[in-house]
């Protein structure tokens, strides 16, 4: 098991470098906690159900949260997310609509997912030359462009036959099946990032990609493989999305990414590659979820909660670093 | 050394876990209180929601203005609310956060006719009023919708205008916000289908053009219809935006062409006049403000009990006079508010001030 | 025969010369279709109704040519856009120049903050950027207070955007004017060569004795400092301050930059790389109507286009590459 051996050493001058993250996401724990606290002190109706409740429109974004991590991690972005989730919901819904068999709506919404992830990487990985960032820019407008060629004049699509939808957005007492299926996701997609010789390449692509290259490892295979994984989530997302909404339009979907890349950052993955991890995300997706929910409840200006996450946003960075630079002259300080 | 990371990742997950159920609990604890505060609600004020289509938008403003002083004046308690972006996902997060909320009804500007029926249903199903205002949902996810004036009516009022400014034929073109638009498609239709009759026939729409009420692309778009269509006479613009951006590309270049539309007094006080310096002669809304204070009486008659939604409901709405519901194109039921109102050179100096 | 070969060279060496023949084909397949295009009123027309993009454009340029990436300028541009809409409906201020000069402040100390986090706090920028256009929106929104300023309110302001000097609209002398100072400093003057020199090789820059941070602040306090000046001029252009002002167009200031072979990765790109970049995006924004492509498929086209551009680029350089390649075997 060649795997072994090298995580072995991997590991080794890990330890420092480990406790600090360690100490970002237990952190982040903390934070989770006094934002609940905060959140159910401010709202009389912050509730173990009421939260439960809103959850699955939040909920669906995390999905785009998990291998958009991986896609970070390596340096890159998808800005197109959000327009694959409209166009899949849309042809969803089109295809219920077709009074299919739900099996097969559900095989449609996760196809369409997954073929416009595998374009976005098909295009990056045969003209490597090109930024991320515009390419899935030009294939937002088209993905959303297409979808707003199928929805016609009308621009909106309800959904005529809402039978199976109702059953995937079905509860286990008060706890809906997407936190499951979330639950499952997540453990899948952090166990490969930190546990396989597959995430292992992911974090080296992401700290040196030639190098990475040189040492073996199928660059350009991993970013499709990533690219369309990015695709069968936002396909899956937007099956969810269909079930809260019953139905899609040209806006659907908007501003998803943005969202997702936010989660994430604040869950101390670097956008600049190689750093982080998705149990960080994971824990600043929900807080983030949570503070939006209770601050939603004291129906406080939705620009203001805008406000707020923006500059969190920024503090989150921003903490660490002047954190970190101020230790560093400490440190000098005594060295001299 | 697998085991350690397994076992932090573990208590991650548990503490994750734990977190929750401390924010669930701790609700708990003030749970008695906020029942008390509940029940003290239940014998005294209902509260009654209002959702516009987006924020920092006077025309949502005002709506939402006119709601709330009826509400006020009612004795109800009223919450405002503004989703973050003017789309459906949106105010699917709206609706649910009002849900947890309790409020007794719902009166919602939709930003999509389909997209917020599960949330909707959802609301219903809690025992929540849920009726439309401004621009409707579909019939399953509405128990009645006030509407600002008769989609067949606009229709009416755009085509005689739009016969009146030409001449009685020519070329004339639309400028509408995005090519979905609910509204703006009806309204379109609505003039096609009044267009049929021999009094317009010599009247010739060469296009219908979308500017996504943004004013850069309203402008392009403009600007492309005068080069296109030299013969252009009038240009009908259904939509606030686009309405207001054809008037700034038709004043400054002091083009021939007219316009008209559906436009907000105050932001076209400047455009409006009878003379060649003005690119408009008239044009046409309603009062947002009434519209929002008939919405007001509608949810207070139906969390009453006073209606129910069905068409041949009637009720009086305060010192507005009184209402009855119809049935609606679309299989549901209406609110008319009443006649699209006209604003001309006579009264704009007076309305640009309200709204 | 020498000579012939370097003109070809030149052309095909260039990266601008081949974006100059694609806008050379796009124009004339257009006016073939569309004669009234290549009019000079068509054409000034859509300078103007582009001229915003365009100014942004170059800002853009500084903050990709030093590697960074800034998506809040949309939000600068509203925030400033909606003070001076503000300032002018309930009467504090109506001097025009005084007006101008606000929203160039305001664009400046927008820029300055983002430029501070990024270059002294050591935030990544597009995490930055990304903070600040929440922020700067909600201001934007915060300070109109669900209030348009519409064209009443603007009073004298307006008329900016319709005054001509020398026979050319105003809002187009100040984007010709704003390129040619970009020309000329990023081609002649020491702090364009720093820019270069921090995008193409930030470690050897730093120890040549470039202040790498203080170039990197100035770089982002330019790019603020424009989108306050296209606050202003959007303003003015189109009569009326709307807290959504501009929403999303950040992308298309990136987009008008990449398509002119500005690099996301810093270091190269050219002035007039990025006007021949922001002006494709507007002839093909100006053309779609014109040419009478269905409204509905607009967007995949301009997305499509934008694609087949950068990918275009791509295929070039290979080639040029290669055949630099056989020159040196031969």
């Amino acid at each position: 098991m060649a795997g072994k051996s090298g995580r072995t050493i991997v590991n080794v001058p890990d330890k420092s470098w480990k406790k600090t993250l360690l100490c970002w996401e237990s952190m982040l724990v903390v934070v989770f906690i006094l934002i609940n606290i905060f959140c159910a002190s401010i709202s009389s109706s912050y509730q173990f159900s009421s939260v439960l409740r809103e959850m699955p429109k939040y909920l669906t974004e995390m999905f785009l949260l998990f291998p958009m991590a991986y896609i970070l991690i390596l340096g890159e972005i998808d800005i197109s997310v959000g327009a694959i989730v409209c166009l899949s919901a849309t042809m969803t819904c089109m295809a219920s609509n077709k009074e299919w068999p739900f099996i097969v709506v559900v095989l449609v919404s996760l196809l369409v997912g997954t073929i416009c992830g595998f374009v976005n990487g098909l295009i990056l990985t045969k003209f490597t030359e090109l930024p991320p960032m515009i390419v899935t820019l030009g294939t937002q407008i088209v993905f959303r462009g297409i979808a707003e060629i199928s929805l016609g004049s009308g621009g909106s699509v309800s959904l005529s036959n809402t039978e199976g939808f109702r059953m995937i957005a079905g509860k286990v007492g008060t706890i809906p099946y997407i936190l499951f299926v979330v639950a499952i996701f997540a453990v899948i997609f952090t166990v490969v990032l930190s546990k396989t010789t597959f995430g292992r390449s992911v974090y080296a692509i992401g700290s040196n990609s030639r190098a990475a290259y040189y040492s073996g490892i199928h660059v350009q295979r991993i970013r499709l493989i990533i690219y369309t994984a990015m695709g069968f989530m936002a396909g899956l997302a937007a099956l969810f999305l269909t079930s809260v909404l019953y139905g899609a339009n040209t806006t659907t979907g908007n501003g998803f990414e943005m969202d997702a890349i936010a989660m994430a950052v604040f869950g101390g993955i670097s956008t600049a590659g190689g750093k982080g991890k998705l149990q960080g995300g994971i824990i600043s997706g929900l807080i983030i979820i949570c503070l939006r929910i209770g601050l939603g409840q004291i129906n406080m200006n939705p620009q203001l909660i805008l406000i707020i996450l923006g500059a969190l946003l920024i503090l989150a960075v921003l903490l660490p670093n002047i954190g970190g630079e101020v230790k560093l002259k400490k440190k000098t300080a005594a060295a001299k | 050394m697998k085991k350690k990371v397994l076992s932090v990742l573990l208590c991650v997950a548990m503490a994750a876990t734990l977190a929750v159920g401390c924010g669930g609990k701790d609700s708990g604890s003030s749970d008695s209180d906020s029942k008390s505060s509940d029940t003290s609600k239940d014998s005294g004020k209902k509260t009654y929601a209002i959702v516009t289509k987006s924020a920092g938008n006077p025309f949502n403003e005002k709506e939402a203005e006119g709601f709330q002083k009826v509400i006020e004046a009612e004795g109800g308690e009223c919450i405002v609310k503004h989703p973050e972006a003017a789309t459906a996902d949106a105010q699917v997060s709206v609706i649910q956060s009002l849900i947890s909320q309790g409020v007794d009804s719902i009166a919602i500007a939709a930003n999509d006719e389909n997209a917020l029926q599960a949330s909707l249903e959802e609301a219903m199903d809690a025992g929540i009023k849920v009726s439309c205002l401004d621009s409707k949902t579909n019939t399953d996810s509405r128990q009645t919708f006030v509407n600002q004036a008769g989609t067949k009516e606009i229709g009416q009022v755009l085509m005689d205008a739009v016969l009146d400014i030409t001449g009685g034929e020519g070329q004339w073109a639309i400028l509408s916000a995005t090519s979905q638009a609910t509204n703006q498609n009806a309204w379109i239709d609505a003039m096609k289908e009044v267009m049929k009759d021999d009094k317009y026939s010599k009247l010739e729409l060469v296009e219908v053009a979308y500017g996504d009420d943004e004013p850069q692309k309203s402008t392009d778009q403009t600007q492309a219809l005068l080069s296109k269509y030299p013969d252009l006479k009038v240009i009908c613009a259904p939509t606030t935006v686009g309405i207001n951006a054809a008037a700034k590309v038709l004043q400054d270049e002091k083009s021939s062409v007219k316009l008209t539309g559906l436009g907000l007094p105050s932001e076209m006080a400047e455009y409006i006049g009878d003379d060649d310096a003005h690119s408009c002669p008239y044009m046409f809304l309603w009062n947002p403000s009434d519209l929002g204070s008939l919405s007001a009486y509608t949810s207070i008659a139906l969390v009453d009990g006073t209606i129910t939604g069905k068409a041949g409901d009637k009720f009086t709405a305060g010192d507005m006079g009184d209402y009855e519901i119809v049935d609606a194109d679309d299989g549901g039921t209406e609110i008319i508010l009443g006649d699209p109102f006209k604003f001309d050179p006579s009264n704009i100096d007076e309305w640009k001030d309200v709204y | 025969m020498k000579e012939k070969k370097s003109i070809w060279k030149t052309i095909t060496g260039s990266r601008e010369a081949s974006l100059l023949i694609v806008l050379i084909i796009l124009c004339v397949v257009i006016s073939f279709r569309s004669p009234s295009f290549l009019t000079l009123k068509s054409i000034s027309d859509m300078l103007k109704n582009n001229a915003v993009i365009m100014i942004m454009t170059l800002g853009m340029l500084g903050v990709l040519l030093i590697g960074g990436i800034d998506i809040s300028v949309a939000s600068t541009l509203a925030f400033s856009g909606m003070t001076v809409g503000m300032l002018l409906k309930y009467q504090k201020v109506e001097n025009t120049f005084l007006l101008f000069l606000i929203a160039i402040g305001i664009g400046a100390a927008c820029g300055l903050i983002i430029g501070l986090v990024i270059a002294k706090g050591k935030v990544l920028p597009i995490i930055a950027t990304m903070g600040f256009m929440y922020i700067y929106r909600g201001m934007a929104y915060m300070i109109g207070n669900s209030q348009w300023a519409s064209a009443e309110n603007l009073g004298n302001f307006k008329n900016f955007a319709l005054g001509k000097v020398l026979g050319i609209n105003n809002v187009v002398l100040i984007m010709i004017i704003c390129y040619i100072i970009f020309f000329v400093v990023m081609k002649w003057t020491k702090t364009g060569r720093k820019i270069y020199a921090v995008g193409s090789n930030r470690e050897a820059a730093s120890i040549s004795g470039i202040n790498t941070s203080n170039v990197e602040l100035m770089v982002y306090t330019v790019m603020g400092t424009l989108a306050g000046l296209c606050g202003a001029l959007a303003v003015a252009v189109y009569s009326s301050a709307q807290p959504n002002m501009l929403y999303g167009k950040e992308m298309d200031v990136i987009a008008a930059c990449v398509i002119g072979g500005v690099s996301m990765t810093g270091g190269r790109g050219s002035v007039v790389g990025a006007f021949l970049g922001s002006l494709i995006l507007a002839i093909i924004a100006k053309a779609l109507p014109l040419v009478g492509i269905d409204a509905i498929a607009q967007n995949t086209v301009k997305g499509v286009i934008i694609l087949v551009v950068v990918i275009l680029n791509v295929i070039t350089q290979r080639v040029m590459d290669k055949n630099n390649l056989k020159g040196r075997e031969m």
